[in-house]
């Protein structure tokens, strides 16, 4: 069984995917996940890719930041080749003009016929689904709502993006860059695997309640009956004037069982406070601090270590929010390093996913 | 009237979670994400159309 994984720092897409083909060389390849700078031609790329792997199914998405075992890059394409022994099956479904419709019934329709049983019906030890979607859809919360309510499966990805350009970003399918779409993807692995979910923060005793909120436009405006930035300052005990110096470090969470899902606040607009996750009214959130960011994802993979025997692979969905603050703390090269043992591609995303739409966290697929 | 949350609740988690405990986290973990904690609602809970109208839809794939 074999996982391998190559990366080109050329900047041209043809060269760049040159480099990867004489990299995997000329084993038949079931399936290919790439991540890939947002400044290559996202039409050229794709198209690229699925030429020059026309036999296995290729799909990937844009980046803010690439990673590779032991390397964060930048301007880059990563790339994860499968073979038929490492996934038995994999189909994917593009999901397009996700702000005005979400077809995840003809989606999962297709699924259920390509596999032979419903989604609803698929043993979540056997399958699992990745969910590459535009990151400045906007539409992850609705999207994944949607799946969660039709199958047991968990899908797990990250958000694409565009290198803090905000501008526009792209999945990638079937030989196409889409923008206002998501990728679905759904494997069964030749081996087993762990889906991580990791988030480097500690729960505060602060309780805020959501009282009123915008769903659609990720807007909290009252917490506690409050104006929400006055609140969310009490809850910190700093003037609202400091407030979104203090976003980076003390996010808020929605604790489930202990587990922090995470809400990363984006700007104060009059009284409300904007987020890059949304929250409903009745909602209660957790005042979170930040902690130990590269001890943590060491610890969540040490663990997976563990319970799996080895590691054969790792894609790793990391938040864009965790890669400014490792470089802000110089501490990338670190995080690289915690995956050098390991063959792993992964990006900084503009949000991850796991069961729901979440932030300031690493999701994770782990191959044995 | 009251209590019918708390049993279209432990209906949809039985029917997803078919006994498998770690269906049964997933499953609450979905519902909390859409706003509704199960760990909230006892037999006593008023009815809220709002929740019951969320629930149904949940109801409505199974």
């Amino acid at each position: 069984m074999s996982i391998r994984i190559a990366c080109s720092e050329k900047n041209i897409a043809d060269d760049a995917v040159t480099e990867l083909k004489n990299i995997f060389g000329a084993t038949p390849l079931k399936m290919i996940v790439y991540f890939a700078s947002s400044d290559f031609v996202p039409q050229e790329i794709s198209a690229t890719m699925q030429q020059v792997f026309a036999g296995a199914t290729v799909f990937g998405c844009t980046t803010a930041g690439e990673i590779i075992s032991g390397r964060m890059l930048k301007g880059a394409v990563v790339a994860m080749a499968f073979d038929e022994e490492s996934i038995s099956e994999v189909r994917v479904e593009v999901l397009e003009n996700l702000s005005k419709m979400m077809a995840v019934n003809e989606a999962f329709c297709s699924f259920g016929k390509y596999f032979g049983e419903s989604m609803d019906s698929m043993d979540p030890s056997q399958f699992f689904g990745i969910v590459l979607v535009d990151g400045l859809s906007g539409a992850e919360e609705q999207l994944m709502d949607t799946i969660g309510d039709k199958t047991n499966i968990t899908f797990i990805g990250g958000s694409a993006a565009d290198d803090l350009k905000f501008s526009s970003s792209h999945v990638y399918a079937n030989g196409k860059a889409y923008s206002d779409a998501a990728v679905l993807a759904v494997l069964k692995p030749g081996t087993s695997f762990e889906l991580i979910k990791t988030q480097s923060v500690s729960p505060l005793g602060a309780r805020l309640v959501v009282t009123k909120a915008n769903a659609e436009q990720r807007e909290i405006v009252e917490f506690n009956r409050k104006p929400a930035s006055v609140a969310y300052a009490e809850a910190l005990g700093v003037p609202v004037s400091d407030l979104a110096t203090c976003f980076p470090r003390h996010p808020l969470g929605l604790l489930i069982e202990g587990e922090p899902y995470v809400r990363s606040p984006r700007e104060i607009a009059g009284d409300s406070v904007f987020f890059n996750c949304s929250s409903v009214d009745g909602m209660e959130l957790t005042l979170l601090e930040a902690s130990d960011l590269v001890g943590d994802t060491k610890a969540a993979l040490d663990c997976v270590l563990e319970k799996l025997g080895s590691i054969s692979g790792v894609v790793v969905f990391n938040c864009v929010y965790r890669a400014i603050e490792l470089d802000k703390k110089n501490l990338a090269d670190e995080y690289a390093r915690l995956f050098a043992d390991y063959p792993t591609i992964g990006f900084n995303c503009y949000g991850e996913q796991f069961i729901g739409h979440i932030n300031q966290t690493a999701t994770m697929i782990v191959f044995r | 009237m009251a209590g019918k949350i708390k049993l279209m609740i432990d209906d949809i988690i039985a029917r997803r979670a078919k006994g498998n405990e770690i269906m049964v986290k997933a499953m609450k973990t979905k519902l909390v994400l859409k706003g509704i904690n199960p760990d909230k609602y006892t037999i006593r809970s008023e009815d809220d159309q709002a929740i019951i109208g969320k629930l149904e839809k949940i109801l409505q794939e199974l």
